[in-house]
């Protein structure tokens, strides 16, 4: 995975961790791995920050964002395909 | 409240209201028109226009203050607390800094196109008060800032000259009507080239650091390469700055040789962006910002021409033109095209609910005429000047205004369909 970023797959979830990240580069990560035509599913975002300027991409994209329970410090996101 | 969703509110916190980055952006679209029709108004006066009072000075200062300073400052209150991850204090800075700066910059320019003393300080001293309230906001954010040096440095570059900038301009309006000054034409200058090359140039430099690699989604590019530009550029303005005020012409045109090699590097910079793009469609936006890019130097060269007064008695004109209507103002429109969308869909999302498409809130004609026209003002206007022909300047400024006017559809259309998006999904949500 470019960008620096973590990619592993968790009871068949991808999760991708962009923490300590400089910007573009989180949302570089995150627009690359749900480009790519096997990322169907849910992804879960391990970030720092709220990542603002990712969601008109991902809107762009036909992709959802919610925000979950996370750790002090962390900022934890799942994306999915947006269903019609 | 959880430890997390504290911290998500204070992260949320950064994206201030809409209501204050769209306010500074509405203004600079009314301003926009303003400026282009005070220049059908400065017509027969601009190819020869040297400095002084009238409405050339109106219509420049309608652009540089109304259009460029304003937008400028709504997109750092906005954007660099985003970057930075500070978020800002307070709010009433940013509603004070809106209140003092519209009818200030409403104000010294009807002064200045009219010669009237009273508005005139009035309307710069409004001004000053404004800017002075945002460099504290700016300088504190930047102080807290943790990450982009690049874009810090640049910042802080932009904040110096701007003190500058307005110390000095409000020394040249006390000075028009009271007349103290012993070469005022050189503070004139000196004023132009820190408020155009460093005030606002350092700003768009350092923010193309950030908006150009998020629009066109590339990495950042090589801190070296950047780190050199930076230096080259503050190099550049400290000596043009030194040689203007003492009078040193060599120091000004060593100054404008140190600028062309930043000017190469930020180039060079930003072809590393574009090289390792992975959005492949780039659009209007970026053909604007592609010409105003070709623009910035050869201002740097008029400039120097001018130095050498091999640039003809029409060459002060030339050279303010194509600084503040070519390079300046092209590469803001170019940037705000793509950024009001970007910023209104942020907006979108942050109210709950889908967050409104980009594409679904850019209306693409108006832009395309706004573009068409824009492009061919700065074709028209700057024959016009070249060969001292009125009517050039004049069918220039009017097709100037008309782009002015498609933008500004471009900016109704998009608010209009931002409340659309917004009841729709206010609807959805209630559903």
């Amino acid at each position: 995975m470019g960008h620096g970023a973590r990619v592993w797959e968790a009871e068949g979830t991808v999760h991708i961790d962009v923490r300590g990240l400089d910007p573009p580069q989180p949302l570089l990560a995150i627009i690359e791995l749900i480009e790519e035509p096997e990322t169907g599913g849910p992804v879960i975002v391990h970030h720092d920050r709220d990542p603002i300027m990712l969601y008109p991409e991902l809107a762009e994209r036909g992709w959802d964002h919610e925000h979950l329970a996370a750790p002090s410090g962390e900022v934890r996101l799942r994306l999915s395909r947006a269903t019609a | 409240m959880t430890l997390a969703a504290t911290f998500l509110g204070g992260a949320r916190s950064r994206l201030l209201p809409a209501s204050i980055p769209f306010s500074f952006f509405a203004a600079a679209v009314v301003f926009h028109v303003a400026g282009w029709a005070a220049l059908v108004a400065a017509a027969p006066d601009v190819a020869g226009f040297v400095g002084g009072l009238g409405a050339p000075l109106s219509s420049l200062h309608l652009i540089t203050l109304g259009v460029l300073v304003m937008t400028a400052t709504g997109a750092a209150l906005q954007l660099l607390p985003v970057a930075t991850r500070q978020s800002l204090p307070a709010l009433w800075p940013p509603r004070l800094i809106f209140w003092l700066m519209v009818p200030g910059v409403a104000l010294m320019s009807h002064g200045m196109a009219a010669a009237a003393p009273t508005p005139l300080v009035i309307g710069g001293t409004a001004i000053v008060l404004a800017l002075a309230v945002f460099v504290v906001v700016f300088a504190d954010n930047l102080r807290r800032a943790k990450s982009l040096p690049v874009v810090t440095g640049y910042g802080w570059a932009a904040a110096v000259s701007l003190i500058v900038a307005a110390v000095l301009g409000m020394v040249l309006i006390l000075d028009s009507d009271r007349g103290f000054l012993g070469d005022r034409l050189a503070l004139a200058h000196a004023h132009v080239v820190v408020a155009a090359y460093g005030f606002m140039g350092m700003l768009a430099l350092g923010f193309s650091h950030v908006l150009m690699p998020m629009f066109a989604l590339s990495p950042a590019p090589s801190p070296r390469l950047s780190w050199s530009g930076f230096c080259a550029a503050v190099l550049a303005l400290l000596l043009a700055t030194g040689g203007l005020v003492f009078g040193f012409e060599n120091l000004v045109l060593i100054a404008s040789a140190v600028a062309l090699a930043a000017v190469v590097l930020h180039l060079l910079t930003m072809s590393q962006v574009l090289a390792t793009r992975m959005r492949k469609r780039l659009g209007l936006s970026f053909f604007l910002i592609r010409v105003a890019w070709a623009l910035l130097p050869l201002s740097l060269l008029l400039g120097a021409a001018n130095v050498l007064d091999s640039a003809g008695p029409r060459g002060p004109a030339l050279f303010g033109f194509v600084l503040i209507f070519g390079w300046l103002l092209t590469f803001l429109l170019g940037v705000l095209q793509r950024i009001l969308p970007f910023l209104a869909s942020m907006h979108g999302s942050r109210r709950g609910g889908k967050a409104p498409l980009v594409s679904e809130l850019t209306a693409e004609i108006p832009l395309k005429v706004h573009a068409a026209c824009h492009l061919g003002a700065l074709v028209l206007v700057t024959a016009g000047i070249a060969i001292d022909s009125v009517t050039l300047v004049l069918a220039g400024a009017l097709l100037g205004l008309c782009g002015a006017l498609a933008f500004a559809l471009f900016a109704l259309l998009l608010f209009m369909r931002l409340r659309g998006g917004t009841r729709n999904a206010v609807r959805e949500a209630g559903s």
